[in-house]
């Protein structure tokens, strides 16, 4: 088991934690809106959150590259202000897993809070309690499986994104060379010791994922 | 509710249309295909070939299929992916690989027809910069300024063009000055794209890909590195194994080792 490096391990599970929860952060309250808030705006909102679940990875990597990119407006201000370079770098892995994660957080957790009775929330209002708090100390814990589903989906898909990161933070070994993309290069070098363990890996955490997700959706149909 | 739906896809679809015209500088690599006005006859081949060979190959192909009646559908990708395809059964008739080794490899497989492989080329490796680009290299040392912040190179993990480069920066003792700049493409298609795009300042790539109105180009010394062989030979299980033997007689004929040689290779023989 020479020539393993974990590297891209490590960076995989961290990138795609961070991912994670900016998804978690960003993602529940546009979830909340969403399920809330029913009209055109939240029709199109719900349809732009939905396209990197369907736009092939490469074309979201591309449309990452010009928006951020080195030759991008918000790229050439951040790199002649502060040097600061969004592409090639950790925070590019994690603003690309993050996109190709967000929808699945948003997708279960809307149909989550979706279900939820109105009665009850406008009872709570009745009792003056706010938005807020109706939103953490009821709709949450109503909520929590479909939530718990969103969260596991969209950390599995941060952790295996290939194409998107690819194009957005290079391979660069020992800085931004993920799991998924160590594979690939791995398989190319001959290396078949780093790219079957690293496989293994991949595939028990997918396997554990589905499994959560299964058991989750199981008892929120029992209720 | 439909009329809604459309709205919505009809507003994305200017608004992406909107986002890629605003950006002409990073234009998205295209993907070319010329019908040719030939009436395709013959047999249809498909050549799996090194990304280094990307436009040496699709004149040779169009020049194929003019000449022959034959039809030739040429894939390019790293030589590595290709021989990994081609270990596990990828239906490819012919392999162009831009090292010999990997051809090597898939015959102690058994994957190729081993009588069948030729040399083809030998590549010439440098560095671009883009030609509206104010940085511009004279010697290769032009890479250690600091405006230099971001240079690309193929993997040199399983990339030939890759390898060859970081040979040839290691034989001029500046790899480990320029290690911390590096990013790494699949292959120097990839590599040509970060250039293309501005997201690197240089990039390491064949001088077989060099367009002179895109980018200007510094050619390294062939001494500085290995000499990047490059075979092609035919796929074993090919059900088109006649008209793969005319391809590669065709590449290393009059006329294909002509387009080669307009590409910059150096042809065999030729050392």
């Amino acid at each position: 088991m020479d020539n393993i490096n974990l590297f891209p391990l490590f960076l995989s599970f961290r990138v795609a934690f961070t991912a994670t929860f900016i998804g978690i952060v960003c993602g529940l309250p546009l979830a909340y809106l969403l399920s809330r808030r029913p009209g055109r705006l939240s029709d199109f909102i719900d349809t732009l959150t939905n396209l990197p679940v369907v736009l092939p990875p490469t074309v979201l990597g591309y449309y990452l590259l010009v928006l951020l990119g080195r030759n991008s407006w918000p790229g050439k201000f951040l790199e002649e202000q502060f040097n600061i370079m969004i592409v090639f770098t950790t925070t590019g892995a994690v603003i690309a897993a993050t996109v190709v994660s967000i929808p699945y957080m948003i997708k279960a957790s809307k149909a989550a809070l979706s279900e939820i009775n109105e009665d009850y929330l406008n009872a709570a209002r009745l009792l003056g309690r706010t938005e807020l708090n109706i939103f953490v100390t009821i709709m949450v814990p109503i909520a929590w499986r479909g939530i718990i589903s969103g969260i596991t989906m969209s950390f599995a898909r941060a952790l295996g994104d290939f194409g998107t990161t690819l194009m957005v933070a290079g391979s660069i070994p020992d800085k931004t060379l993920t799991m998924p993309i160590a594979i690939y290069d791995s398989l190319q070098a001959g290396n078949y010791n780093m790219a079957n363990f690293l496989v293994l890996i991949m595939t028990s955490v997918a396997v554990a994922v589905l499994y959560i997700v299964n058991r989750l959706e199981k008892k929120m149909k029992k209720g | 509710m439909y009329r809604k739906f459309f709205a919505s896809v009809l507003i994305l679809m200017v608004l992406m249309a909107a986002l890629t015209g605003c950006n002409s500088s990073a234009s998205a690599p295209k993907e070319t295909t010329d019908n040719t006005a030939v009436k395709k006859t013959g047999e249809k081949i498909t050549v799996a070939a090194a990304a280094d060979l990307a436009l040496a190959f699709k004149e040779i192909g169009d020049l194929y299929e003019q000449t022959t009646g034959n039809e030739a559908e040429i894939t390019f990708s790293s030589s590595g992916t290709a021989r990994e395809q081609i270990a596990n059964g990828a239906p490819y008739d012919v392999y162009a690989s831009a090292n010999i080794k990997y051809v090597d490899d898939l015959i102690a497989q058994d994957k190729i027809i081993a009588d069948s492989k030729e040399l083809y080329a030998i590549g010439r490796v440098g560095a671009a910069t883009l030609v509206s680009s104010p940085l511009q290299i004279k010697e290769a040392s032009d890479l250690l300024k600091p405006e230099f912040k971001k240079i690309a190179i193929a993997n040199p993990d399983h990339a030939p063009y890759g390898v060859a480069a970081k040979e040839a920066l290691e034989s001029m003792g500046l790899w480990d000055k320029l290690k911390d700049k590096m990013v790494y493409g699949k292959d120097i298609q990839d590599v040509l794209t970060m250039v293309k795009t501005g997201n690197v300042e240089a990039g390491l790539i064949s001088l077989s890909v060099v367009n002179k109105n895109e980018v200007n180009f510094l050619l390294f010394d062939d001494k500085l590195h290995k000499p990047l062989k490059q075979a092609i030979a035919v796929v074993k299980g090919t059900q088109h194994e006649k008209a793969a033997r005319e391809f590669i007689k065709f590449v290393n004929g009059e006329q294909g080792r002509e387009i080669m040689k307009k590409y910059g290779f150096v042809l065999p023989g030729e050392v």
